[in-house]
C-alpha cells in the first residue's frame, strides 16, 4: 500500500515527464478509471499551483517594491540635490533615501491638497493690494490736480502756470526797453482773493486758498505787501480768517461795507471783486439759489462768471452789504458759482469773540456804500480787496 | 523618465511584460504612478497609502498579463485608474471614515477592471490561506517548501542546505510536507468556502 507522499512523488515525476512509458500508461489508465485517484491528482496540482503562484506573487511584490524604492530615492535626490552633493563631497556614505520629517511631510500633503486654492487666494490678495494702492493714488491725484470732486472746482489760481507766460512777456519787454530791469519777485504757488474783516488787520478768504500753505503774503492794489498768518479756519464752510502781523501795518482805515447777518433774497443783484489775474477784476450777476452745491445750505448759488483766483473774494449786494465769500463753481453747469453765506462768517466771528481768543473783532457797523452808484462803490471798495499769495 | 529608455505603446507594454521584461514593468510603473498618487492624495489619502494602492493595482494588471488572460478594452492608464479607484474605495470603506463620493478627475469607464478585481480578490484570499497554512506547518517543512516553491531553489541546493544525505531523501521529505500542507490548506480553505 502506497502512502500519500508516494503518490505525490509519482505525480511529481508524471508532471515533469520523468516517468517511463509503461508506468505512465498505467497511471493514465488509473486516472481514467478511478475518480478518487483523479481527484487526488487535482488536489495535488491545485496545491502546487497555488504555491508557485504565491511564490510568483511574492516575487512580483518584491519587484514593485524595488521599483518604488528606486523612485523614492530618485525623488529624494532630486528634492535635495545640494544635500546629496554635500554628502559626496565630505566623502561620507551617500544616503540613498533621504528621510523627511513628519511636519514637513504634513506640510507637503497640505500643499498638495490646497495648492490651487492658495494660489488663487494669493493672486486675489496681490490684485486687491495693487488695486487699492492705484485707486488711492488716482484719488489723491484727482484731489490735488484740480481740487475738483464731482464737478466742483475750487477757484484758487495756480500761479506757476501763469508765471511761465509772464516770464516770456518780461523777456520781450526787456528786449524792447533795453535798460529796464525785470523785477524779480517770487509770485508764490497759488493765489486767491481776500478782503478786510476789521480795520485792525483781520482778513477773510477761502479755506482752500490757504490750504497747505507754509507762508502767506497779502498784496494790496498799490503793491503794498504784508505778511499774514491764519487765525482760524472752517473747512466745512470753506472759510479762513487771517491776521496781518507786520509791525509797520497801520490799519486799513474805516471799512466802507457792512456784513449782512441774515440771508439775502433770490434775484438780488450781486457783484464781486477779485484777482483772477494780476489786476482787480469786477464781475456781476444775480443770486440764483439759496443753497449751494448738492443742496449745501451754507452756500449761495450765484450767476457770476468766476475764474481761478476769484476764491475768497467778497460778494456784495446793491446796497453795499457783504453777503458772501466766493468759494467755487460747478464744472458741468453753466455759470454756477458758489459763495459761502456771510451769516456763517458772522457766526464764526461771534463764536471766536465769545471764546475770547486774541483781540476782539471790531466789525464795521456803518455802511458807506448804500445809495451810491456802482463805480463809486467800487472805487471805495477796491482798497480793501487783496491778493492772497500762498507759498508751499 | 526618458533617459535613453525605449518608450512603449500600450500593446508593446503588454507584450514586453508578458515576456517577463522587468524594464518595461518598471517604466509602466513610473509612467502612471503620479496619476494614482494624485488621485489618492486628493481623496484624503497619504503618500504611503497611494503607493500601497498603486502596487496592488499594478499587481492585478501584471498577473493578468502574465496569465495571458488580459482583455484590454481601453488604455492601460484607464484600466489602472479603474482598478486603483476601486481599491481605494474599498480601503476607505474599511477605514469607515468615508461618507461621500470620490473626487474623480478622470472619466471612469466600464473597463472590465471590476470583474478582474473580484478574481484577484478571490486569489488574494487563497494566498492568504496559503500563507497561514505555511505559518502553521512548522519547521523544517516551511523552509523546505518556501525554498522550493517560493524562492525557486533547486533540490540539490536544498539538500545541501538542510543536510540531507541525498536529493531523494530531501524529495521524500518534501512530499511528506506537501501532504501536511494539503491538509492544512484544504481544511481551512474549504471551511471558509462553506461559510
Amino acid at each position: 500500500m502506497k502512502t500519500e507522499s508516494d503518490y505525490y512523488a509519482l505525480f511529481d515525476a508524471y508532471r515533469s515527464g520523468e516517468l517511463a512509458a509503461p508506468q505512465r500508461a498505467d497511471l493514465e489508465h488509473r486516472l481514467a478509471t478511478d475518480p478518487g485517484f483523479a481527484r487526488r491528482l487535482q488536489d495535488y496540482e491545485e496545491l502546487t499551483g497555488t504555491l508557485s503562484a504565491y511564490g510568483r506573487r511574492l516575487a512580483t511584490r518584491r519587484k514593485l517594491h524595488a521599483i518604488q524604492a528606486e523612485m523614492d530615492a530618485e525623488a529624494a535626490v532630486r528634492i535635495t540635490p545640494e544635500v546629496a552633493q554635500e554628502s559626496f563631497a565630505t566623502s561620507t556614505a551617500p544616503r540613498p533615501l533621504l528621510r523627511i520629517s513628519r511636519t514637513e511631510e504634513k506640510l507637503r500633503t497640505f500643499w498638495h491638497g490646497h495648492r490651487a486654492t492658495m494660489m488663487v487666494a494669493a493672486s486675489v490678495a496681490v490684485l486687491a493690494v495693487f488695486a487699492t494702492l492705484l485707486g488711492l493714488e488716482m484719488y489723491r491725484a484727482a484731489q490735488n490736480s484740480s481740487g475738483s470732486l464731482y464737478g466742483y472746482t475750487v477757484l484758487r489760481r495756480e500761479v506757476e502756470r501763469i508765471k511761465r507766460n509772464q516770464r516770456a512777456m518780461n523777456r520781450t519787454l526787456s528786449q524792447v526797453d533795453g535798460n529796464a530791469k525785470p523785477e524779480i519777485i517770487n509770485p508764490g504757488k497759488f493765489s486767491g482773493t481776500g478782503f478786510a474783516l476789521t480795520a485792525d488787520g483781520y482778513l477773510v478768504t477761502s479755506y482752500h486758498v490757504i490750504q497747505g500753505a507754509d507762508s502767506l503774503l497779502i498784496e494790496s492794489r498799490d503793491r503794498q505787501r504784508y505778511r499774514a498768518e491764519p487765525v482760524f479756519t472752517d473747512v466745512a464752510h470753506d472759510l479762513a480768517i487771517l491776521h496781518i502781523k507786520d509791525k509797520d501795518f497801520k490799519g486799513f482805515g474805516r471799512l466802507p461795507y457792512s456784513f449782512k447777518r441774515g440771508q439775502s433774497d433770490l434775484g438780488e443783484k450781486v457783484y464781486t471783486l477779485g484777482y483772477p489775474r494780476e489786476d482787480l477784476v469786477f464781475n456781476d450777476g444775480s443770486l440764483s439759489a439759496r443753497s449751494g452745491f448738492e443742496g449745501d445750505t451754507g452756500f449761495y448759488q450765484i450767476s457770476i462768471p468766476v475764474n481761478p483766483g476769484n476764491s475768497g473774494g467778497p460778494l456784495l449786494d446793491d446796497r453795499g452789504n457783504l453777503i458772501g465769500i466766493i468759494s467755487g463753481r460747478q464744472m458741468d453747469v453753466q455759470s454756477a458759482a458758489f459763495a459761502t453765506k456771510s451769516s456763517y462768517l458772522m457766526k464764526l466771528v461771534d463764536s471766536l469773540s465769545a471764546a475770547g481768543a486774541g483781540q476782539a473783532y471790531n466789525l464795521p457797523r456803518a455802511n458807506q456804500l448804500a445809495g451810491t452808484s456802482r463805480p463809486q462803490q467800487i472805487r471805495k471798495l477796491r482798497d480793501y480787496v487783496f491778493v492772497v499769495k500762498v507759498y508751499e | 523618465m526618458g533617459k535613453g529608455q525605449p518608450s512603449y505603446t500600450d500593446e508593446e507594454f503588454v507584450a514586453a511584460i508578458r515576456h517577463g521584461d522587468d524594464r518595461a514593468l518598471a517604466q509602466l510603473y513610473r509612467l502612471h504612478f503620479p496619476m494614482i498618487s494624485h488621485y489618492v492624495l486628493q481623496n484624503s489619502g497619504t503618500d504611503d497609502e497611494a503607493k500601497d494602492v498603486y502596487q496592488e493595482g499594478v499587481m492585478v494588471f501584471y498577473e493578468k498579463v502574465r496569465d495571458g488572460s488580459l482583455e484590454l478594452s481601453c488604455q492601460i492608464k484607464t484600466y489602472l485608474y479603474a482598478v486603483c479607484r476601486r481599491l481605494w474605495l474599498k480601503r476607505l470603506t474599511e477605514k469607515t471614515r468615508f461618507g461621500g463620493r470620490l473626487d474623480d478627475h478622470e472619466p471612469f469607464l466600464e473597463t472590465g477592471a471590476e470583474a478582474d478585481l473580484e478574481l484577484a480578490e478571490e486569489r488574494d484570499r487563497r494566498f492568504a490561506t496559503m500563507a497561514e497554512a505555511l505559518d502553521r506547518i512548522g519547521e523544517p517543512c516551511r523552509s523546505l517548501l518556501e525554498g522550493f516553491y517560493l524562492l525557486d531553489k533547486s533540490m540539490q541546493q536544498l539538500t545541501a542546505e538542510f543536510g540531507y544525505t541525498n536529493a531523494d531523501n530531501a524529495k521524500n521529505q518534501k512530499y511528506k510536507c506537501l501532504v501536511r500542507l494539503k491538509k492544512l490548506f484544504f481544511n481551512h480553505y474549504q471551511e471558509e468556502e462553506h461559510y
